[in-house]
Formats: structure tokens, C-alpha cells, sequence
């Protein structure tokens, strides 16, 4: 039972982190309705960038979460202006296919700047643990689900209480009636798709600390908030925390209980993935 | 008439200059990357050396593998069909060697082997004559790990091992037979896989838990060296010895106070301290303003370093009579003295280093430190480590 519990537990923590890399997913896809797969580029922007800060002037990864957001939602901003702005009419392919080559070319440019190298930062609280009874907590990986949280709230928050916010969840349902009441969708695109790469930004930063920067860090994390996005229903921002919980556990659970799971971990978010497009079809029928 | 006389000596001289265009194909990107780039470094500081002697001219063609079979194939044939180079330096990680054994069969030249310690390898070059394998084959970085786990048993009275191990072909071959090994010294083994970079280890090693291992063994890549030494301090996990097996470790890993009393195996460090190590030291600081820990380049170092020496005997820059006097050669290297045999399965004919060059090191206070075995120690073996003390 306490394997189970401490299981259960481990998989709560890494939800969080999944839930604000999906979020932006689900944000960008949602609102401005493309495909993003240099998603996990901008994470990797946040990783870097808190390894850079940490490497040349000793800051803490703590410290490094705000400009991370800060500079991946610049990054974003500009992206969405420079590419996706004028892709946005074009077929869904054509759109795919941009993000798919801007993805490799951000992973080709941190090879270029930092080499394939994996890159590490070493905060104090690192592996500082929290007891519970019987139970372990990782600081960090609660630090990062409590933040994760918090950001996931307030992004609710803004969603539920701003005019901006409420701005972007018009869009998000009809393209063309806000427009007519006088909503700059151009503006709330710029904005979602900033703000979606500023999360990925921010989990970059934590991921430094829990696992490491690399060109190719982000990548993995695409293809499991694509699963994320695809259980929790494109475009559904409430649906994605419990649909990063759902995916969370059952890594947690199958490296636990299945002989040899480690090995078959990176192949849950396939099949839940999978579960999820066959369920949806069927429901559709 | 005294520019008559330079002008003369000068043709003389490299008349008298035996040149040598040598391919090199190494992972300057993709998973071994750091390992390549050590061997690079080591390779241009031996090249340099060896051309401001004179009297053997070494010209470097050097092309990456990406560690990958798909642009490591190509990247051969483009060295030896357009740069028509016959003498290859490369061959890091086994799976890309294993891949190019064709088109090294195929064009037939002087192939001298840095890494590829996976005995598939060695089958796939069996008879061929110009094969020179530096490396130990796997089988002996097996026997110089198992004699280190044979003193921890006897010395210390560990008695269990759990081994994480990545599911690609480098933490999974020779796992089953690994464990039969372990078995055999009187351990108890608790072996569970993993896929190198997820970073999830927490329920594996929570799972490890219940098994209370003495030592952590894990076998992956650098990518997954923080995370596991992270998480098994935040499950809880308190084993004697986390030791671990990777190509080549992070940037920034003994900085990191978590790498106190990691311990792995290594062919060399800057610390060895005989003669030909403290010359490369040296040499390398000079060229490169920093000193390096891994041991691949040495390892670059010293095959440009035993080529020249056969190209000047050869006095020829023809393959075989190089190969000829290759075989030949004996030289103090930093990881020893070096000289060929076939090896021990017969298979290959040219073997330059065994498992005597192998040893444990740990991280003490920011630094890899020699702890095993005690004739190579310059610091106590630091056992149980400070995971466990804490």
C-alpha cells in the first residue's frame, strides 16, 4: 500500500509540470488554432537559459523562472509575428510543416551554440527531499508542481476575470463573431502564442534543475503534451491538468508495477494517446 | 649561394618527409559527442606535434559521424572515395563501427579503431588485416568491473546490486550474462530498464527501495546522470555506492554536489602520473588552456602518436608496409605501455590495450580521483559514500 501511495504521490508531482507544458500547447492550438511542434523549443530556450544565468553569474534557477517567461514569451511573440502571422490562412499542412522545420532549426541552433552536451545546474535545494511519514517528496519536483499550479490558476484567472482573458476565450470559440464586437483577434492571437511559449519557458527553467538542458530536451515533452491535449479534447484548457494527471500516473504506475516498465515508460503516452483518438471517433459515431 | 644551400636542404628535407593523408571520422554531435570532441582535441594536438618534428607530415581530414549509422556510412565513403584517404582513425561508439565494417571492407584502408569496445564489433572485422582495435573490448572492461566488485564484496561485504540499465543496445547487451556474473561473485541482482533522457526514475528507484541495494549501478548516458543521482536522494534510496557507467559524463557534473562520491570507471585521468601522461598534461594545457578528464583524448592522442612512429620506420606512406610496421611497434603511452596482439577470442589480429588499463575513480570535492585499484589510488576509496552518511 505504501508503494502505491508513494507511487500515486510521484506521479502528482510530475503532473505539473506536464500540465504547464501542455497548457501552452493547448493555448496555442486552441486560440490560434495551429499545430505548434517547436512547442518543446521554447521549453528548451527556458533550460538553457537558466543554465546560461546560472553557469556565467551563479543565479539561481529561482530567480532565472521570470526573465525565462519573460524571453520566451518575447521569443514567441515574435515567432507568431514573423511566421505564423502570415501562415495563419494557409492550409493545416503548411502550417505543420513551418513549426516542424522552425522546431529543427532551433534544435539545429543550440547544437550550433552549445554543442550536443548535456548541461547541468547545481542550486543547493537540489535534491533536498521532504518527508511525510513514510512518504519522500523531491523539493524540486514539489517546488515545480506547486509552481505549476500557481501559474495554472492564474492563468484561470485571467481567462475568468479579464477582458483580455475573456477576449481570448471568444476567439478561441468563434474566429469571426468577436471581430464584429471589436475584439483585435490579431492582438489576442500574439498574445496566447507569447504567453504559450512563456510557460513552456517557465517549465524549461524547472526542468534545468530536475533533469538537464540539451538541444533536444524539449522534444520529448512535445509528444507527451500532445497526448495531454489529445485526452484532454484540442483546444479544452480546464481538461488539461486532470488529462496531464491521467497521463502521469499511468507512467508512474506501469514503471512501477510492470516488469521491466522503465524500459516501456516513453510508451505510455502513445497508448493514451491512442485510447483517446479511437475513444473520441467512437463517440463521434 | 647560401639561399642555393636553404633551398636545397629544404627539398631535402622534405624529400626526406614522408606524407600521410589520415581520414578521421568521429561523433562530434549526437549522444558520444564528448567523447569525439576529447578524441579530436587529442588527435590535433599528436598531428601538430608530429608535423613540427618533420619527418613524417600528417594531414587531417576530419569529418563527423554524428553517432549515427545513417550519416557515419556516407560520411566513410566521401573520406575514402573524394578525399581518397588511406589511412581512417574513428570507430568511438560500436554500433556506428559495427555499421561501417562494410565500406571499411570494401575500400580496404589502414583502420585504426579508437573506441567500439562491443564485441560485435570485433566479429564483424574478424580477418581483416588492416583492423588495429586501441580500445579493451568489452569483455575487458567486464573483467576490470567485475574485480572491482569482487574487492567491494570481499572488502566491504556488499552483498546486493541493483542495476538500472537503458534499453538501447549499449546498457542492454550483455546484460543477462552480466547479472549471471554478478550472481557468481555471490551477489543479489535487481535489474530494471530504462529509457535513457525521460528522466523518470523515481518509481524505479522507489521500487529499489524495498531491495535496499549496497551499490546503485546504473549503465546509460550522461543525460541521465543527474536524475538518478537527484532522485535517489529525493526517494529516499540510500545505497553504499552509486556507481556508473556512462561514455562520458556532464558538463558540469563535478561541480555539482550531488557527484560526491559517484564512482565509475575510466581508462585515464590527468592524475595518472607516469611520464607519457604527464607530457600529454602538459601539451594539452599548453595548446588548449584547460586540462581534460576524458580519457579519449589520450586515446586520439596516442593512435596519431603510434602512426607517425610507423610511418617513419615504414618510411613509406603506403597502407600495408604502415600496418607492417604498426604491428611491430611498442610505446609508453599515458594509459601504459602499448604494443598488438591478436585478441583474446582471435578474432582480430592487431589488440592494442587490455583490462589493465581500466580503474575506478570517484568525484571528491569537484575532481575524478583514482580509488581503485589500490596501486593506481592516489585517495582513499571513499565507501560508503556520502549518499548513505547523510
Amino acid at each position: 500500500m505504501e508503494l502505491f501511495l508513494q507511487t500515486l504521490l510521484n506521479g502528482l508531482l510530475m503532473a505539473g509540470v506536464y500540465a504547464l507544458v501542455a497548457t501552452g500547447l493547448a493555448l496555442s492550438l486552441g486560440v490560434v488554432g495551429i499545430v505548434n511542434f517547436a512547442h518543446g523549443e521554447f521549453l528548451m530556450l527556458g533550460a538553457y537559459l537558466s543554465y546560461l544565468l546560472f553557469a556565467l553569474w551563479g543565479l539561481d534557477p529561482l530567480l532565472s523562472l521570470g526573465l525565462a517567461f519573460a524571453a520566451a514569451f518575447a521569443v514567441g511573440g515574435l515567432t507568431y509575428y514573423g511566421l505564423i502571422r502570415p501562415v495563419l490562412k494557409a492550409p493545416e499542412l503548411n502550417q505543420m510543416l513551418l513549426t516542424f522545420g522552425l522546431s529543427v532549426i532551433l534544435q539545429n541552433l543550440a547544437l550550433l551554440l552549445f554543442g550536443a552536451d548535456t548541461r547541468v545546474v547545481a542550486p543547493p535545494y537540489q535534491a533536498a527531499t521532504l518527508t511525510l511519514g513514510p512518504f519522500f517528496l523531491g523539493a524540486v519536483p514539489f517546488g515545480a508542481f506547486l509552481l505549476s499550479a500557481g501559474l495554472l490558476l492564474l492563468l484561470q484567472a485571467f481567462f475568468t476575470r479579464s477582458r483580455l482573458g475573456l477576449a481570448m476565450r471568444a476567439v478561441a470559440q468563434n474566429r469571426l463573431a468577436p471581430g464584429l464586437l471589436g475584439i483585435e483577434a490579431e492582438g489576442v492571437y500574439l498574445l496566447a502564442f507569447g504567453l504559450a511559449a512563456a510557460l513552456a519557458g517557465a517549465a524549461g527553467v524547472m526542468l534545468s534543475v530536475m533533469l538537464y538542458a540539451s538541444p533536444t530536451v524539449g522534444f520529448l515533452f512535445t509528444l507527451k503534451s500532445f497526448a495531454i491535449v489529445a485526452l484532454a479534447g484540442l483546444g479544452n484548457l480546464k481538461g488539461v491538468f486532470p488529462a496531464a494527471l491521467v497521463l502521469a500516473l499511468a507512467e508512474a504506475l506501469v514503471s512501477t508495477y510492470v516488469p521491466g516498465g522503465g524500459g516501456w515508460v516513453e510508451a505510455v503516452f502513445f497508448l493514451v494517446l491512442f485510447l483517446a483518438l479511437v475513444g473520441r471517433s467512437r463517440r463521434a459515431l | 649561394m647560401r639561399k642555393v644551400w636553404l633551398l636545397i636542404g629544404l627539398l631535402g628535407m622534405a624529400w626526406a618527409q614522408t606524407q600521410v593523408k589520415v581520414g578521421v571520422l568521429l561523433p562530434l554531435s549526437g549522444p558520444s559527442s564528448v567523447s569525439g570532441k576529447a578524441a579530436l582535441n587529442g588527435i590535433q594536438l599528436a598531428a601538430d606535434e608530429v608535423n613540427a618534428q618533420g619527418k613524417v607530415r600528417l594531414e587531417l581530414v576530419v569529418a563527423d559521424d554524428g553517432t549515427d549509422p545513417a550519416k557515419a556510412v556516407p560520411a566513410l565513403t566521401k573520406l575514402l572515395t573524394v578525399d581518397r584517404v588511406n589511412v581512417v582513425i574513428g570507430g568511438l561508439a560500436s554500433g556506428v563501427t559495427f555499421a561501417l565494417s562494410g565500406t571499411v571492407k570494401q575500400y580496404q584502408p589502414l583502420f585504426l579503431a579508437i573506441g567500439a569496445a562491443s564485441s560485435v564489433v570485433e566479429q564483424a572485422f574478424e580477418g581483416y588485416p588492416l583492423f588495429f582495435h586501441y580500445h579493451p573490448w568489452d569483455y575487458h572492461n567486464v573483467a576490470a568491473a567485475l574485480q572491482f566488485f569482487r574487492y567491494l564484496a570481499q572488502a566491504h561485504g556488499a552483498k546486493k546490486v541493483a542495476i538500472l540499465y537503458e534499453d538501447g543496445p549499449f546498457g542492454s547487451a550483455g546484460i543477462k550474462v552480466y547479472q549471471e556474473q554478478l550472481k557468481n561473485l555471490g551477489y543479489q541482482v535487481q535489474a530494471e530498464p530504462f529509457k535513457t533522457g525521460s528522466g523518470q526514475f523515481t518509481p524505479v528507484l522507489t521500487r529499489f527501495k524495498a531491495f535496499a541495494p549496497d551499490i546503485l549501478y546504473w549503465i546509460g548516458y550522461d543525460v541521465d546522470a543527474l536524475p538518478i543521482a537527484a532522485q535517489a536522494r529525493q526517494v529516499g534510496l540510500r545505497p553504499k555506492l552509486i556507481y556508473g557507467a556512462p561514455p562520458s559524463w556532464p558538463i558540469g557534473f563535478e561541480k555539482n554536489p550531488l557527484s560526491q562520491d559517484v564512482a565509475g570507471m575510466t581508462a585515464w585521468l590527468p592524475t595518472v602520473s607516469n611520464t607519457a601522461s604527464r607530457r600529454f598534461v602538459e601539451a594539452y594545457r599548453k595548446k588548449y588552456g584547460e586540462v581534460t578528464e576524458e580519457y579519449m583524448a589520450p586515446m586520439g592522442y596516442v593512435i596519431v602518436k603510434s602512426l607517425a612512429q610507423a610511418v617513419e620506420r615504414a618510411g613509406s606512406a603506403q597502407k600495408e608496409r604502415i600496418a607492417e610496421a604498426l604491428a611491430g611497434l611498442r610505446m609508453d603511452t599515458p594509459f601504459g605501455p602499448l604494443s598488438f596482439k591478436p585478441s583474446d577470442t582471435g578474432k582480430t589480429r592487431y589488440q592494442g590495450f587490455g583490462p589493465e588499463v581500466w580503474f575506478q575513480f570517484q568525484y571528491i570535492q569537484g575532481t575524478r580521483r583514482p580509488v581503485f585499484p589500490k596501486e593506481k589510488a592516489t585517495v582513499p576509496f571513499r565507501y560508503p559514500g556520502e549518499y548513505y552518511l547523510r
